[in-house]
């Protein structure tokens, strides 16, 4: 039960560390624009050389076109297949791909070990007990799950073994840095040798998934605790997910912010329109700097500064 | 000196964090290779006695020394205080979810330091990695800001807080073009270009201190004078009633330009450093102007024939300042439109960046001058003969307002038509590399710091300009296309420091001149080299 109850706790820690995170977000003030181009959401004809609608005459007087296609074309690729790094860094993408699209096998895994589950809540003996879709949601976890574990092994050592051999990483490197890597690559690793050893078809991992959705009663009576690697696994597992959100490797999920808030923000501020709604609200706020050509003293506001011309030069 | 210079260096003591040697720099090809072995100039010990000059061999602000413990206390009191602020919503709404999000998720995986043309160029010295200098504000940040950061930034890899960290994190803080190919190549999203503009921004916010050139000579002036030049409006009209008779006796054309017409269509804002170094550009868009039939006007307001704004490099407030009075002159003028003249960083101040500053009936809708070129040059509002600028050219790509705005082929589908010989420069639009002036930098000339930039922030352009001739004979002219005024200025001074007119007959102008230069109504030309007219 201990194993459960540390799966939940960390399962809690998780959904509190992104929902702050996502939140805080939500919540900042409308920002000055900064995009870089190209922005992916520009129709195709702007899209090939990264033009943007300020490349049109009078655009004001348009309807600005954007494309979804267009950004999902880019982002597809950009998620699973780090493309961004294949293009910039190369030589760093042969171990950090196979790192991230390990966890990525891994988060898949277990989504389909909760379907696995759901459908033996559902279903009950009748799926237990065979059918297709029951030998194909097996087949696909198990292949899913040795992927994920495969590539996941060989991607953290990879990355754990580029970082302490390049001395351009080293120099930046941290306790951190190196404990985050030490992590992921234990946690792969445990979990490779369970399922290599004692569960090579990850019935283990069913079964505790299993468990987890009802309260630790766990199918065919499996114990985490039987393999020290499977249990293992199970304890790294758990405190990776809660530990992800906290760190800067959040960026899994925050990268969506980057894109969608800052580099491909290009919304026009229109006369009349939401934005200008935020702006006016930022330009009630009241500063406080203290350089003297600024002439802040925290009762004047944004749109008071800025109308008004510096008395002082420093 | 240590191989690898890491974050926490920056509180060492040493008379010279990281110099500059000679042979360090990135080699240039032939004809260039006796400036490899060329290094910066050292610093005037009488006059730098006073000032802070331990990071490299340079300085860009010039920071004096402070003239005793509490002094220098107090300072980083300032400092901290200011940090604190910039992650304020009331002090640093414009920036915070930019800052927030690059602060928190740098994986330090380096890949922003291959993009960096500063870095890459410098031999690769730590200090101008780009993520060096926010690794540094993060740790200062981590471990004095953090509740419980001295105990964590054990692990975490800490820093020291000294006078000397401080006052080097803002000379560093101007050896970045704020280009931001770093965080078009970082495969987070992560903008250490953004980060050093913050770091600029707590320096000239809370302590007053940037470098002379972008605000007491910049935008102060700017405000009070009407131009970052010096120019006052009178000034301003002398100059361009003379170039007004200039452009008829260069060209043969008669030129009337409009000042202060209330109702025109477009109110034209120039970088007025325009109207001192580059006459013919002020002369070739009226030209361009008045033979298209535009309905346009200059504005003799203060600021209003100066379209600059330093601000967008170093200080939100004196942006806004800026950017408001420029959209108010606009207001006044009752204009249908603001076009900005050929000014990268003035594109991306007024019509991008101060976007979401300008609210109500000062947003004036505003729009780059390549596209009403555009409109000119295609629309067939000319006549135009291309066989006049019979010369190899080239385009330099502006930052300011292809990367960071997407003004990528309205000055392309020009070319095509007017220049039969242009060629581009690898790699290019998007993807290109700064002129080495961004951010401030071609008009930042005190101590040596101009010789820093022609060998270290200008290096990457100048080879990329003699790679787009390259199959060309050294002796024949050809023509750099730099449709801004500050890339302009760092284009010029390149091939000034390095003699590449002499050596390889290179020249460089904006657009117009171009597009005036293939005029069918010219009787003469615009563009000469040295002595020579391009066209007889
Ligand atoms: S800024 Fe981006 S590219 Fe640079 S080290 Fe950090 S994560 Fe890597
Ligand atoms: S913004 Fe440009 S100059 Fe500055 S660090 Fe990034 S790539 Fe280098």
């Amino acid at each position: 039960m201990g194993f459960y109850i540390f799966s939940y706790f960390c399962a809690f820690i998780f959904l509190a560390a992104v929902a702050c995170r996502v939140y805080r977000q939500l919540t900042l003030p409308v920002h000055l624009r900064w995009e870089i181009y190209p922005v992916q959401h520009e129709p195709t004809d702007k899209l090939v050389h990264g033009g943007s609608y300020m490349e049109d005459l009078n655009w004001w007087e348009k309807k600005l076109k954007s494309s979804l296609f267009n950004e999902l074309k880019y982002m597809a690729p950009e998620i699973l297949l780090l493309r961004g790094l294949w293009k910039e860094n190369r030589s760093l993408w042969w171990v950090s791909f196979p790192f991230h699209f390990g966890l990525y096998l891994m988060i898949a895994t277990f989504a389909l070990l909760i379907l696995h589950a759901l459908l033996v809540l559902g279903g009950g003996e009748a799926y237990v007990a065979g059918g297709v879709i029951g030998a194909l949601l097996g087949g696909l976890i198990v292949f899913m799950g040795w992927t994920g574990l495969i590539l996941g092994v060989v991607g953290s050592f990879g990355t754990l073994f580029r970082r302490l051999a390049d001395p351009a990483l080293r120099a930046y490197s941290s306790f951190p840095d190196y404990f985050n890597i030490l992590l992921v690559s234990f946690f792969f690793l445990s979990a490779f040798i369970a399922c290599l050893l004692v569960d090579p078809l990850l019935i283990g991992a069913k079964a505790y998934v299993f468990g987890l959705l009802t309260g630790g009663r766990s199918l065919n009576a499996y114990a985490p605790a039987e393999s020290v690697f499977g249990g293992a696994a199970i304890l790294l597992a758990s405190a990776l997910a809660a530990y992800v959100p906290l760190t800067h490797m959040s960026h899994m999920f925050m990268k969506f912010f980057f894109y969608h808030k800052i580099k491909w923000d290009d919304a026009p501020n229109l006369r009349g329109g939401g934005i200008e709604d935020d702006i006016l609200k930022n330009l009630r706020l009241k500063p406080t700097w203290n350089a003297k050509h600024i002439a802040a003293d925290g009762r004047k506001s944004w749109a008071d500064l800025a109308s008004s011309a510096p008395k002082e030069t420093k | 000196m240590k191989k690898h210079l890491k974050p926490s260096d920056m509180a060492m003591s040493a008379d010279c964090l990281c110099p500059i040697e000679s042979g360090d720099l990135s080699p240039l090809p032939f004809p260039y290779e006796d400036f490899n072995s060329r290094t910066i100039s050292p610093l005037n010990p009488e006059k730098v006695k006073n000032l802070e000059t331990s990071l490299d061999n340079t300085l860009a602000v010039g920071i004096p020394k402070p003239a005793s413990k509490e002094e220098e206390e107090v300072l980083i009191r300032q400092f901290l205080c200011g940090l604190k602020k910039l992650f304020e919503k009331e002090n640093n709404w414009t920036f915070l979810q930019q800052l927030l999000l690059s602060m928190e998720h740098c994986a330090k995986c380096q890949t922003c330091s291959e993009a960096c043309p500063v870095y890459e160029m410098s031999g690769k010295k730590d200090i101008y990695r780009p993520m060096f200098r926010a690794e540094v504000l993060r740790r200062i940040y981590n471990k004095y800001l953090k509740p419980g950061g001295k105990i964590t930034a054990r692990l975490t890899g800490g820093i020291d807080l000294n006078w000397t960290t401080v006052a080097r994190l803002a000379e560093l803080s101007y050896r970045c073009t704020l280009c931001r190919r770093c965080a078009m190549a970082c495969p987070i999203g992560v903008d250490n270009g953004l980060i050093t503009h913050e770091i600029r921004k707590l320096f000239s916010q809370e302590m007053g201190i940037s470098p002379k050139e972008l605000h007491e000579k910049g935008t102060i002036q700017h405000l009070r004078v009407g131009s970052s030049t010096g120019m006052n409006p009178l000034g301003a009209k002398d100059s361009i009633e003379f170039i007004q008779e200039e452009m008829e006796e260069i060209t043969g054309y008669k030129v009337e330009i409009p000042w202060d017409v209330e109702g025109a269509d477009i109110l034209l804002i120039h970088n007025a450093g325009e109207i001192i170094s580059w006459p013919e550009n002020v002369g070739a868009f009226a030209i361009i102007f008045q033979a298209a039939g535009l309905s346009w006007t200059l504005s003799s307001e203060t600021a209003g024939y100066d379209a600059v704004n330093y601000g967008v490099w170093y200080d939100d407030v004196q942006l806004s300042r800026v950017a408001l009075r420029h959209a108010d002159i606009a207001r006044r003028l009752k204009v249908k439109k603001i076009v900005v003249g050929e000014c990268g960083h003035a594109h991306k101040a007024l019509i991008e960046t101060a976007d979401r500053i300008l609210t109500g009936e000062i947003n004036i809708p505003r729009e780059s001058a390549l596209v009403t070129l555009e409109d000119i040059v295609l629309g067939g509002k000319l006549q135009l003969d291309p066989r006049r600028n019979d010369f190899p050219v080239t385009l330099h790509d502006p930052c300011n307002y292809v990367r960071l705005m997407g003004i990528v082929e309205p000055q392309r589908r020009i070319l095509r038509k007017i220049a039969p010989r242009f060629r581009e420069m690898t790699p290019h639009g998007v993807d290109n590399y700064c002129c080495g002036g961004g951010s401030g930098f071609a008009i930042m000339s005190g101590y040596n710091f101009a010789e820093w930039r022609n060998l270290v922030s200008s290096r990457k352009k100048f080879l990329q300009i003699l790679n787009a001739f390259e199959n060309e004979s050294q002796a024949a002219p050809k023509y750099v296309c730099a449709p801004c005024s500050n890339c302009k200025g760092a284009i010029r001074d390149i091939l000034s420091y390095y003699h590449a007119g002499e050596r390889s007959s290179l020249y460089y102008g904006g657009l117009v001149e171009l597009i005036v230069n293939a005029m069918e109504s010219m009787k003469k030309p615009i563009i000469h080299f040295g002595d020579q007219p391009s066209w007889t």
